[in-house]
């Protein structure tokens, strides 16, 4: 039963995980909170959804597109929504991000209506037995995945010219200039790359609850903050961490205390963190 | 036809409450808070339990509701106030969703379905189910609103307020306080915000948790943000505004969120003072004057 | 030598709303060490910036190689050909410091050159093989240095500005920089220097500026300086008798 919870945790948590990286990465170049992050997640389920609906593409080029369409309405929104509020006290881009984020969730509700949309391929997922656990097909394919993509991000950071010149920006952005580094481009990136995972994560909660609708990011996408939180905001490995993390407390608690409340878990553990151990657990950057 | 315009003007009010009390934080904090809904809701829930279950008249489930509401807002901001700026909004966050959590959860506050027959208030026979007793009833918490608010604006504490939002680190130097005036704020405002709540609950007679959510907190954020971050003016005329606004364009109705979400960030870029606000605190949010600060 | 590789003309920053630099003219010469001296405040820091782009002047002009320079972005300039190395060193402290040379050369796009500029420096620098692969936060105050301005160099640069080069640094550290400066001048970079340290850096330097609150108040070849009363006065205040006689 514990192990069940754990494993089922480490699928919602790689999940989160996901989303946590795009929080971490914009917050560690730019110092702020993307509130709408949960609203690219959306954005990637419905753009996928959207074009296997019309169109019969391959599953993982319509996922690739998806990835694509959120990753481009990052940097869209960066453009507009942040850029011109640079250098201004920090509340003033959150508030712009919470502006963001209405407008983009009323806005699929305006086009795509309220009403849950089911994945238009039905998968077959054998279920499979670890351990003595029964875990479904699903949700290893989403936790290898996630996992995928996450050792993609770290090896771009850790080994490509844009990846460290990201790296350094969030660092030092004057002295990342002094490189020739050119900052505004490498915040782009940073969108490009973070909403293109959280895309994913959206995608793959599309597959997997079989439901998409506008609203579906709002929670995830403050989980996952959560998430970041607890890992250190700004660090990538803290990211993934924290996400893994919260997923399994979030079952865990699910599971031993009630289920109601499952959703509060992250908030309790977002609260406790900023009390008890504000940089997180792997330390992150205060900026 | 005044029915209806007894209504607007009531709901108005509600609204210039909430944003009156969320702009002393906004304005004399420095602070956002994303929860601020969660407080209307305690007061509502509150004052509803209050009169229906032990039959407490309404003119004492009135300043309980403030009272417990401003005892959750001590309760949270004693140990938040000195985080950061975004992280105490996401914890603001965070705390109005856990109670919309509770409140939908918990048996005593009836779950999704809310509260139903809440009895209207009862004073020496005025039947406050006419809604332009009800009106007067509002107006005057209104105008106690105001009346607390500005005689605290102006007094020393005011200043004290003042420079504290101005420049902290000065002001403590000088042996204020800060701390404890900032929570005092967040308390008074959570307070006020639980009297608007108690208000809301006797009028309409039936509360759910969907009234006091996220939506509504970013709503009155907007109205602030709309009237002038830290203007008193500023707030009424936002309330008032995206109150009345809403009700003119009934038809556009669908459209009200993503013209919001919009107008937030316009406002921001464009005019981040708000239609009223051109003291010190928006200038604080605004882009030129930061923007000097780093030469680019 | 030449014609003014770097000209600065009357030259107005800001720093916010404070007028730092109010009307600066200077120039250097290819092939030159060129120091500039001043007080805490004088404007040295933000002469510099304003060169390397950080800060744009609000007015004035900032000629390099014949091109007007004032108008365009800091990233810009590096590919001009000018590398600024910070005060305070700045180097990228959790990025290895393999990672902070390779950065240096972010803006060349000649990747077999780059990779032999590495080779060499971290052959002229054994401490950068040594440590290539520990974030540069774990390195000393002088190991630092020695990486921030390796890694200016990996720029290839024509114009290397140097600003409090020896800060903090203990006096046989001190020494090595010059050395290092020195070395540079002689494989033809030119240099831009700021430096509290006046003597040393009038030592290794061919002329020199003098800076007070935003204005250029002397200047004249290194020689010149160092026998100059006002420099002594301007620099040191009361105690310069002790400490310039050392």
């Amino acid at each position: 039963m514990l192990l069940q919870q754990i494993l089922n945790g480490l699928t919602a948590g790689s999940v989160y995980a996901l989303i946590a990286l795009g929080y971490t990465m914009i917050y560690g170049i730019l110092g702020l909170i993307n509130f709408a992050q949960g609203e690219l997640y959306m954005a990637g389920a419905f753009a996928t959804v959207l074009l296997l609906s019309i169109y019969q593409v391959n599953f993982f080029v319509a996922f690739l597109f998806g990835m694509g369409v959120a990753a481009v309405l990052g940097v869209i929104l960066e453009r507009l929504a942040f850029r011109p509020l640079r250098g201004s006290h920090p509340l003033v881009p959150l508030i712009s991000a919470i502006g963001a984020s209405i407008f983009l969730q009323s806005l699929a509700l305006l086009l795509f209506g309220p009403a849950d949309r089911s994945f238009p391929i039905q998968f077959e997922f054998a279920a499979l037995e670890i351990a003595g656990v029964s875990v479904s097909a699903l949700q290893v394919a989403i936790f290898g995945t996630a996992l995928f993509f996450m050792a993609l991000l770290v090896a771009f950071v850790k080994y490509t010219k844009f990846g460290k010149a990201i790296m350094a920006t969030a660092l030092d952005q004057d002295t990342a200039r002094l490189m020739g580094i050119n900052v505004d481009r490498m915040i782009a990136l940073t969108f490009f790359i973070g909403s293109a995972l959280s895309g994913a994560a959206g995608i793959m909660m599309a597959i997997y609850y079989n439901a998409t609708y506008p609203r579906m990011g709002l929670l995830p996408g403050l989980k996952a903050f959560s998430a970041a939180v607890l890992g250190g905001v700004g660090n990538i490995p803290g990211a993934i961490v924290g996400g893994l993390l919260l997923g399994v407390a979030e079952n865990l608690g699910a599971g031993y205390l009630s289920s109601g409340y499952k959703d509060a878990v992250a908030f309790a553990i977002l609260i406790i963190v900023l009390l008890v151990r504000p940089k997180g657990l792997l330390g992150g950057r205060s900026h | 036809m005044t029915e209806y315009l007894l209504h607007i003007t009531i709901i108005s009010g509600l609204y210039i409450i909430l944003t009156l009390s969320l702009n002393l934080i906004i304005g004399y904090c420095g602070q956002v808070s994303l929860g601020h809904a969660a407080f209307y809701g305690l007061g509502a829930y509150t004052s509803a339990l209050l009169t229906i279950h032990w039959q407490v008249p309404f003119f004492l489930a009135l300043p309980t509701a403030a009272v417990i509401a401003a005892l959750f807002g001590l309760g949270l901001g004693i140990p938040t106030l000195r985080l950061k700026d975004d992280y105490l909004a996401i914890v603001t966050l965070g705390f109005g969703v856990i109670v919309d959590l509770i409140l939908l959860n918990l048996e005593l506050t009836g779950g999704p379905d809310g509260l139903a027959r809440i009895p209207p208030p009862r004073l020496a026979g005025i039947d406050f189910r006419n809604k332009v007793y009800y009106l007067l009833l509002v107006a005057a918490v209104v105008a106690f609103t105001l009346g607390l608010i500005y005689r605290l604006v102006h007094s020393c504490h005011g200043r004290a307020l003042k420079a504290i939002r101005d420049h902290e680190i000065t002001a403590r130097v000088m042996g204020i306080n800060a701390s404890a005036y900032k929570i005092s704020i967040f308390t008074l405002a959570a307070g006020l915000a639980g009297l608007a709540g108690s208000l809301y609950a006797h009028y309409i007679t039936f509360i759910n948790p969907e009234s006091f959510g996220l939506h509504t907190s970013i709503l009155v954020l907007t109205m602030v943000v709309l009237g002038g971050m830290g203007s008193i003016l500023g707030s009424v005329v936002g309330a008032g505004v995206l109150t009345i606004l809403p009700e003119l364009f009934r038809r556009f109705a669908d459209y009200q969120d993503v013209a919001y979400g919009a107008m937030l960030i316009a406002l921001l870029i464009w005019r981040p003072q708000g239609l009223l606000g051109s003291g010190k605190i928006s200038q604080k949010f605004s882009l030129s004057k930061n923007r000097a600060k780093k030469e680019r | 030598m030449g014609t003014a590789m770097l000209t600065l003309k009357s030259v107005h920053s800001y720093y916010g709303s404070l007028h730092v630099l109010k009307g600066v003219s200077l120039h250097v010469r290819a092939g030159e060490i060129v120091a500039l001296l001043g007080a805490n405040g004088a404007g040295k820091t933000t002469t510099l910036k304003t060169i390397s782009g950080l800060i744009k002047p609000r007015k004035g002009q900032v000629e390099f190689q014949g091109e007007d320079i004032s108008r365009l972005s800091a990233e810009a300039i590096v590919q001009r050909g000018i590398a600024h190395v910070p005060e305070g060193r700045r180097v990228f402290s959790s990025l290895s410091v393999a990672a902070n040379l390779e950065l240096g050369a972010f803006a060349r796009r000649d990747q077999q050159a780059v990779k032999s500029d590495l080779r060499e420096l971290q052959e002229r620098f054994p401490i950068l093989r040594e440590r290539a692969k520990q974030p540069a936060g774990t390195l000393s105050g002088g190991e630092q240095q020695i990486l921030a301005m390796a890694r200016a160099l990996m720029a290839r640069p024509k114009l290397l500005l140097l600003d409090e080069p020896s800060m903090g640094l203990a006096p046989r550290l001190v020494k090595q920089v010059f050395a290092i400066i020195r070395h540079l001048q002689e494989t033809g970079t030119t240099i831009l220097l700021i430096e509290q340290n006046a003597r040393a850096a009038l030592k290794v330097a061919d002329r020199g500026y003098v800076m007070e609150t935003g204005r250029i108040s002397l200047d004249g070849t290194a020689a010149e300086l160092m026998d100059h009363n006002e420099v002594k006065r301007a620099y040191l205040g009361k105690g310069y008798q002790e400490v310039w006689e050392e």
